[in-house]
């Protein structure tokens, strides 16, 4: 779903920590028609020009809050809801942040709502899959953007 | 009295997505386009805002908009999404009862009598007092593949048990809720064309008409497996997918199969996916897809006089090109009321 939209384009940026440029982040929106408690949100498959930046390289700012990790999600945001209405930031560290120009972004969210229980429950439990097997939200391929870095 | 029409709000997602419309705006459309719709349906956590805790002003708001409009709170859809405790565990039935528990409790403020729930039987029994105690219906809903009478495959194997518990138990607060997409006479178009562009295929259009017709020639299972094969030996890119696949399924519902489930069945979804302009007769629609006609003809045969809400799904699978070419979703459920009025024969 959404599949043209799941990123704003206007959004790209470079972030700051310490006075240094830190890593870069995009606004990005829910591929689902009833939003999702942030406990179930798994992170994303995030690609930018060919090189993937696995999940706790990635920080999600929602709800008005400081960015959080998805460790952190799953463990405390069990009963906050990420509206289908609002935006969100995804923050990806890199030193340096990425080049002035445009970059190739994929990305794949998963989250792990569902209509009932199944049988790989239990193991996703003990080892919470890779993003990129996505599952949950309701655009099942990576989809690309070329977005311009805003300055 | 006869079958009440109404909306579910889940049919004007992408204009809320988009910012267009709120559900203030997409209760007057209801009130003022539909030619007398009444009833509204909505998935809790898709309206209401900061849910489960939108606060006291919320309901008090939806409260004020429903009486504004002369609108009936028909049905709230309901999702158990067992992993919310994936840090330490999968959700026990006596959490998914509890789940269930919470949404009554927001139903009944909000005016509902009904929520739609895909639940075990014990789950259910778990919080049938509450929903006694608060007079708010739990509906097992009986959604595509499943059927009526199926007993295998994702979703089924539990209707006639449900029917069986309701009969054994006598409960007013346990019901069923069918929705129109079992009545499956063919795969919608809008489904396949966009398996094909997802996988990257040119002259969409084309292809996936081809599929439509040699969907319609395979009769017998022998042939729809022959017809899975042909689409996976031609097309694998886009038939690898399990979901594009289903689609070549000829599982159905028959109409008439509502007759053994016709004392349990309190509300009903409208699924619909593309209405188009019936030949020869400007302004009046049909659901190619679907069976409307005999769905409709049967509800009035049992004498079901609960409402039909509208739950447009055709914008999903529009979205993956520009803005121009996604759904209009107002024009949609319009011309899907005005099919449903005539049927209904208001």
């Amino acid at each position: 779903m959404y599949d043209s939209f799941l990123i704003r384009s206007d959004s790209l940026s470079n972030f700051e920590e310490d006075g240094k440029v830190a890593g870069f982040r995009f606004g990005v929106r829910i591929a689902n028609y009833r939003g999702c408690f942030l406990s179930l949100h798994n992170g994303y498959y995030c690609e930018v020009d060919g090189v993937s930046y696995p999940r706790s390289a990635q920080r999600l700012q929602v709800n008005g809050k400081p960015p959080r990790t998805f460790e952190d999600l799953m463990q405390h945001a069990v009963l906050e809801h990420w509206d289908m209405q609002d935006e969100a930031f995804l923050y990806v560290y890199k030193e340096g942040g990425l080049t002035p120009g445009t970059h190739r972004i994929g990305i794949l969210e998963s989250i792990l709502g569902a209509y009932g229980r199944r049988p790989d429950d239990e193991e996703i439990v003990k080892n919470p899959p890779d993003p990129s097997i996505g599952g949950g939200g309701k655009t099942f391929n990576v989809v690309y953007y070329d977005l311009e870095l805003q300055g | 009295m006869g079958i009440k029409r109404g909306v579910s709000l889940y049919s004007y997602q992408q204009e809320e997505w988009f910012g267009r419309m709120t559900w203030r705006d997409e209760l007057r459309e209801v009130a003022t386009n539909l030619g007398g719709a009444t009833g509204i349906e909505i998935i809790s956590e898709a309206t209401i805002p900061h849910f489960p805790f939108p606060g006291d002003e919320f309901y008090q708001e939806w409260n004020f908009e429903m009486a504004r409009w002369g609108l009936e709170a028909v049905c709230m859809d309901v999702f158990p999404d067992p992993l919310i405790f994936r840090r330490d565990h999968v959700m026990t039935d006596r959490e998914l009862a509890e789940r269930l528990r919470m949404e009554i409790r927001i139903a009944h403020r909000m005016g509902f009598k009904n929520i739609r729930a895909q639940a075990d039987i014990n789950v259910v029994e778990m919080a049938l007092p509450l929903a006694e105690e608060l007079d708010v219906r739990i509906n097992q809903e009986i959604h595509y593949p499943a059927t009526i009478r199926r007993t295998d495959g994702p979703m089924g194997g539990r209707i006639m048990d449900v029917v069986e518990y309701i009969e054994k138990t006598g409960t007013k607060h346990y019901g069923l809720q069918p929705d129109f997409g079992i009545f499956k006479k063919e795969p919608s178009r809008i489904y396949i064309n966009y398996y094909f562009r997802a996988a990257g295929e040119d002259n969409w259009e084309e292809k996936s008409k081809e599929v439509l017709e040699r969907y319609r020639a395979a009769k017998t299972e022998a042939e729809e497996e022959e017809l899975k094969k042909w689409a996976l030996d031609t097309y694998p890119k886009v038939f690898s997918n399990r979901y594009a696949v289903g689609e070549l399924s000829h599982t159905t519902t028959p109409a008439e199969d509502l007759k053994l489930i016709a004392p349990y069945i309190y509300c009903v979804h409208g699924k619909f996916l593309e209405m188009t302009e019936i030949p020869g007769k400007p302004g009046q629609y049909e659901e190619v897809a679907l069976d409307y006609e005999n769905g409709i003809r049967v509800l009035k045969e049992i004498g079901y006089e609960g409402y039909i809400d509208s739950e447009y799904e055709g914008q999903r699978s529009q979205q993956d090109r520009g803005l121009e070419h996604m759904a209009n979703e107002i024009e949609e459920v319009r011309r899907h009321h005005e099919m449903m009025k005539r049927l209904i024969g208001e």
